[in-house]
């Protein structure tokens, strides 16, 4: 094997490993953002990053990873701004003002990534990969820097997992005992939407949300107890993300957005079908069996 | 316990509205002294919302509602609340231990987990309410009658002084009902404030120490037994003819209680 192929080797095994990072956070994250039934929030954060993205490079001129992700975050809470906005002061409704800013945000961002060439900015070219994900040409250290953002959004989740948890479960008995509701709240969509920038690299601004999304809902079939529920999504966006990688390393010309998601899909559809209890094999088993889920018999119960 | 000078809660001209849509006003209402305290009235009355008001979890357009003299953010600890068993999800991935170690949580405070102290304290209060064998049940698994009184062990975990419960009756079994005013019933022996938004009249007369009539307004307060008049109830329920039934048990089972 010669030096540059023993180099690019080890690159692919370090983006491959940062990228599983990413995937293991956005699992976590991903959780509480479901939990709460905020999954779309992800999605307009998502469809925002492009114009930060294409905003940075025309700000600064650089096109390196951590200046183009600063402004791909800062466009996502931009993003989220708006739809805070749009939802308050036009009394647009919640699916209504979220479509509405992922379409006008991705058209905005989608024009000035693909027009940049085109107004003269040669070296631009690239932008677009942040579209459906490439790792290809991820650096090492472009990698050490997501594993990094990564690790704080895990261990913000482990920090603050208590209080998510109770605000998601009930808000107002969240509230009536104290707890500051919507700043727990903007703190949980605020991870969501660094993980969306960290996984824009390698899914894309397209299907990235489905990363925060899918594994949090196949690792729900596994687990009735959100600690677990949160490790084990952790570790389906990891695997997820390692094959999705691997794949597209595999065959160069495939867009590893796709190959990711289409790998965390197959993790639902296994949840979906074989898990115990909730899986839909052992829920047809059971009522086959005749035995639909128990609901407590209070009549035995109450009169002790 | 709290001096009798100052009043465990007070309604002061409080009004709340929706929007624009006034939903109750000028609420005055003062509870000075331990009991069972019924929030009694119509549908759409605005009964449940003037709990939430007093709890801050809808804004006050006018008026203030005092506890022990003191705003609520001075003394949040000393208040439980039992929200309606509707407003969660209860296919959340928790188990009964977990929802009433949520009790604890305001004590806590910020990133403490809770530990073998607030484990045993979850658990007696689980005792309590008679659910100490499906601790480990996930609370989708339970009946509502069950589920109603894992809400009410998460208040008992808070440890308050004065507690609100917004129609904890609501869906549930007679057992459960029975079980959930008997520890109600020993809340206020131990000396708390139990201030529980009803709508079911007979078993109004039948448990409350006093109660307030609210149709958008309070109608008339005071003793149960002085309250539930034939005449306070028609001003309360005028135009809500489906209850007429209902009103007619509920001065008869008035007669009943001394």
């Amino acid at each position: 094997m010669t030096a540059a192929a023993g180099i690019l080797a080890h690159n692919t095994v370090v983006v491959a490993l940062g990228v599983a990072a990413v995937g293991f956070a956005a699992g976590v994250v991903g959780s509480l953002c479901v939990l709460r039934k905020r999954a779309l929030a992800g999605d307009a954060a998502a469809h925002a990053t492009l114009v930060g993205v294409a905003g940075a490079f025309l700000a600064t001129g650089r096109r390196d990873l951590a200046t183009l992700l600063a402004g791909a975050l800062v466009a996502a809470c931009a993003g989220l701004g708006m739809l805070v906005l749009v939802r308050r002061f036009t009394r647009t409704r919640d699916d209504a003002a979220t479509a509405l800013v992922i379409g006008v945000s991705f058209g905005l961002g989608i024009t000035l990534v693909s027009g940049l060439p085109a107004w003269g900015y040669a070296n631009s070219a690239g932008l677009e990969q942040f579209l459906l994900g490439h790792t290809a040409a991820l650096t090492a250290r472009d990698a050490w820097l997501l594993a990094a953002v990564a690790a704080v959004a895990v261990a913000a989740v482990a920090a603050i997992l208590k209080e998510a948890t109770l605000v998601a479960f009930d808000a107002a008995f969240a509230a009536a005992t104290g707890w500051p509701v919507s700043g727990i709240d903007y703190l949980i969509v605020g991870l969501v939407a660094l993980m969306v920038v960290a996984g824009l690299p390698a899914v894309g601004a397209v299907l990235v949300t489905a990363l925060v999304v899918i594994p949090p809902v196949a690792a729900r079939f596994w687990t009735d107890r959100v600690g677990t529920m949160v490790v084990l999504s952790g570790l389906i966006g990891l695997a997820a993300a390692a094959v999705g990688v691997a794949a597209s390393a595999a065959r160069p010309g495939l867009a590893t957005g796709p190959l990711v998601v289409i790998a965390a899909a197959g993790a639902f559809a296994v949840s979906f079908l074989c898990a115990p209890h909730r899986g839909w094999i052992a829920r047809r088993a059971e009522a086959a069996r005749g035995l639909t889920v128990r609901r407590g018999d209070d009549e035995g119960e109450a009169g002790r | 316990m709290t001096p009798p000078t100052r009043p465990l809660v007070e309604f002061h001209d409080v009004t709340v509205a929706y929007g624009r849509r006034p939903v109750v006003w000028n609420v005055d209402l003062v509870i000075d002294s331990p009991c069972l305290f019924g929030i009694i009235g119509p549908n759409g009355a605005g009964k449940s919302t003037l709990l939430k008001a007093a709890l801050g979890l809808v804004p006050l357009v006018g008026g203030e509602v005092r506890f022990f003299g003191e705003p609520l953010g001075r003394v949040r600890s000393r208040v439980g609340y039992v929200p309606q068993r509707e407003t969660v999800d209860w296919d959340f991935p928790v188990n009964v231990m977990d929802v009433v170690l949520m009790g604890t949580y305001g004590r806590l405070g910020w990133f403490r987990r809770p530990g073998d102290r607030e484990r045993r304290l979850a658990r007696e209060c689980l005792d309590r309410v008679g659910l100490a064998d499906v601790a480990s049940r996930q609370i989708g698994r339970l009946s509502g009658g069950q589920q109603q009184r894992v809400f009410l062990a998460r208040a008992l975990a808070q440890q308050a002084d004065i507690y609100f419960l917004d129609e904890p009756m609501a869906g549930v079994d007679v057992r459960s009902q029975e079980r959930i005013f008997h520890v109600l019933d020993d809340l206020k022996a131990a000396g708390s404030l139990v201030v529980v938004v009803h709508h079911d009249l007979r078993t109004a007369a039948e448990w409350f120490d006093r109660v307030a009539l609210v149709d958008r307004r309070v109608v008339a307060s005071g003793r149960t037994i002085d309250t539930l008049t034939p005449e306070n109830l028609q001003r309360t329920y005028a135009g809500h003819v489906d209850v007429l039934d209902d009103l007619a048990q509920a001065i008869a089972a008035r007669g009943r209680t001394p």
